[in-house]
């Protein structure tokens, strides 16, 4: 009975999707699949040479193998672990600091909203890829660290959004009633303001999903990623490292595959973000 | 009075970015000095006490915080950015050897995006919600998602590599001192092609959706109708009358987008070979050469935010509610 209820609910949410929209919803369930069962779809291991260097795909190693023989689908199938993982725990993180200090920042308004936007203005204001790179190196690459990198700057947006959306409705009518009924900031942000800041947290999650992913490719594309997992802006660096690249058919297979893992993914996310802002917004 | 604000808040940038530079090689766990000698090729972590010594005192670090920082100032205002390790040359003179090959392609990509972006807006906001405007919308959101690296790597391998109708890399062919004026002019474009493109077509959209959204609601204005039942030409109403008065929020974004767009040029220029700021800032990357990075990190910083400043003026310029 709940059960269905929650499908024909789904069903009837999907119906309003455009079709690359539902098409893009598939590819991410395929990659979340790949990526959370990479051990064993995988047949080769990803990080011990499995087969001679560099042989085209075909047979058993449907992606081919890189300059040392590694199986380049298991390395694809890794790499999406890495991408997601960092895309999504970027995103989350962000969207929770981005909240607390947005809704800090609206709500209580004064000098401590006039110091946090002006925080924010400035963050903004710096141009990114150079100040991660340069933190990067500080910092020294691993996974957390890049994770760490690209929260401090993404928060910003969030709590830009979330601050707005919160000096409007702080003084709706039913939230000043709530409040003489002596309702708390806390109470009043569970109950009155999430439901009305969902959608646009959504929209703001998805899109830092993907941000975060093409910032983690560009780091590890120029060598600052963690070396020790190799995703798929790795592969890349790696690739292009290697002398003979342009001159071989190498690059059909040890570029293209890793290329087309980066751009589906983040042109899927794309279209997610264009449909859930249609579905919260019936004016665009 | 605002403008002065504004300029102050730069100011204000500015300088937490100054200490931002000077602060984060001393304040990260682990001595600087450790850091530069332990992160070498073959990991050898022994420093000879003769360099030990040049490197303290290369940073000051023998000095009071204040004190090294004092100096810092003096260095900056100066316009000494410090000494590269590597080339064991002074920071500034490296970038600005490299400067102007940045320069030229983040300036020809807004130059590209600019025009064709907006040109591209006003048609899909004369047929909005046509099948024209949804081809065109579509196709956009694909491009814009795509980073520039990504479009730049596809484009060596199909058009350089297989096709082999650009060059591989670089800015400019090897022995050319016998080339003339005009085929040395030729051959500078003929490098720059591709990694223009693909800075462009990754930022075209940006450009797009902001001109078309501008059109739509120009197009809604009571001049629209009239030039409308004046019985001008499509083309005449979207340059002359759309277009023209859609233009405010574009060029502002246009100077606003330059920070992302160096960003973008970082790695395209990784993907070419071509010898800008950004492969220079890999290759000190790579050889922990930090006075180098922090010099380009400061030089590209100052550059974006002066973007951001001229932004802030144009806009105040161009709109008539502010003057």
């Amino acid at each position: 009975m709940v059960l269905n209820n929650i499908s024909a609910n789904i069903e009837k949410r999907l119906r309003k999707w455009s079709i690359q929209g539902k098409f893009s919803l598939f590819i991410i369930m395929l990659y979340i699949i790949v990526a959370v069962f990479a051990p064993y779809i995988s047949i080769y291991p990803h990080d011990i040479s499995s087969a001679p260097p560099l042989i085209p795909p075909g047979g058993k190693h449907f992606m081919g193998t890189d300059e040392l023989g590694y199986d380049l689908w298991s390395q694809i199938a890794y790499g999406a672990r890495i991408s997601l993982l960092i895309g999504s725990l970027t995103s989350i993180l962000s969207v929770i600091i981005g909240s607390i200090i947005g809704s800090l920042s609206g709500y209580l308004g004064g000098w401590i909203d006039k110091l946090i936007m002006r925080l924010v203005d400035i963050m903004i204001s710096i141009p990114e890829l150079p100040l991660i790179i340069l933190l990067a190196t500080f910092l020294g690459p691993s996974l957390i660290n890049i994770v760490i990198v690209l929260v401090i700057f993404s928060w910003t947006r969030t709590a830009r959004i979330v601050r707005a959306q919160v000096m409007v409705l702080k003084n709706m009518n039913y939230v000043t009633s709530a409040r003489t009924y002596g309702a708390s900031a806390g109470y009043l942000l569970r109950v009155h303001f999430l439901k009305e800041l969902f959608p646009v947290l959504a929209i703001n999650a998805v899109r830092l999903v993907s941000k975060a992913i093409i910032a983690e490719a560009s780091l590890s594309f120029l060598g600052l990623g963690d070396p020790t997992s190799k995703s798929w802006g790795l592969i890349l660096n790696h690739a292009l490292g290697f002398s003979g690249i342009y001159h071989t058919d190498f690059w059909k297979w040890w570029v293209v595959f890793p290329w087309l893992a980066i751009s589906l993914l983040v042109i899927s996310l794309a279209f997610i973000t264009r449909d859930i802002e249609k579905l919260c917004d019936p004016n665009l | 009075m605002i403008i002065v604000n504004r300029f102050l808040e730069y100011l204000l940038t500015f300088i937490i970015i100054i200490s931002l530079n000077f602060f984060l090689p001393r304040a990260l766990p682990g001595d600087p000095l450790i850091q530069l000698t332990a992160d070498t090729y073959d990991g050898v972590l022994k420093m000879t006490e003769e360099q030990r010594i040049y490197f303290r005192d290369y940073y000051n670090l023998n000095l009071p915080m204040h004190e090294q920082y004092f100096h810092y100032l003096r260095n900056l205002l100066r316009l000494d950015l410090g000494k590269s390790i590597i080339y064991n040359m002074p920071v500034a003179e490296i970038i600005l050897k490299k400067l102007h090959w940045t320069s030229f392609l983040v300036l020809s990509s807004i130059f590209i995006t600019t025009i064709f972006g907006s040109i591209l807006g006003a048609i899909s906001a004369y047929f909005r919600n046509r099948p024209l405007d949804r081809v065109i919308y579509t196709k956009m959101i694909v491009l814009s998602e795509i980073p520039a690296f990504i479009l730049g790597l596809i484009f060596l391998f199909v058009f350089a590599a297989r096709l082999k109708l650009f060059p591989l890399y670089g800015a400019y062919s090897y022995y050319h001192d016998h080339l003339n004026t005009f085929q040395h002019f030729k051959d500078i474009i003929h490098h720059a092609v591709l990694p223009v493109i693909s800075l462009s077509m990754a930022r075209i959209g940006s450009i797009y959706f902001l001109a078309r959204n501008s059109v739509v609601s120009v197009m809604g204005k009571k001049y629209i109708t009239t030039a409308t039942a004046k019985g001008l030409t499509k083309q005449r109403i979207i340059v002359k009358h759309a277009l023209r008065n859609a233009m405010l929020p574009v060029v502002t974004r246009v100077f606003l987008s330059i920070g992302a767009l160096i960003g973008g040029t970082i790695l395209v220029e990784n993907v070419f070979a071509y010898p800008g700021l950004g492969m220079l800032m890999q290759e000190a990357v790579s050889t922990r050469d930090y006075p180098l990075i922090q010099g380009i990190f400061l030089i590209v910083t100052l550059l974006t935010l002066s973007a951001n400043l001229i932004a802030d003026l144009v806009y105040k310029k161009l709109d008539p509610r502010f003057s």
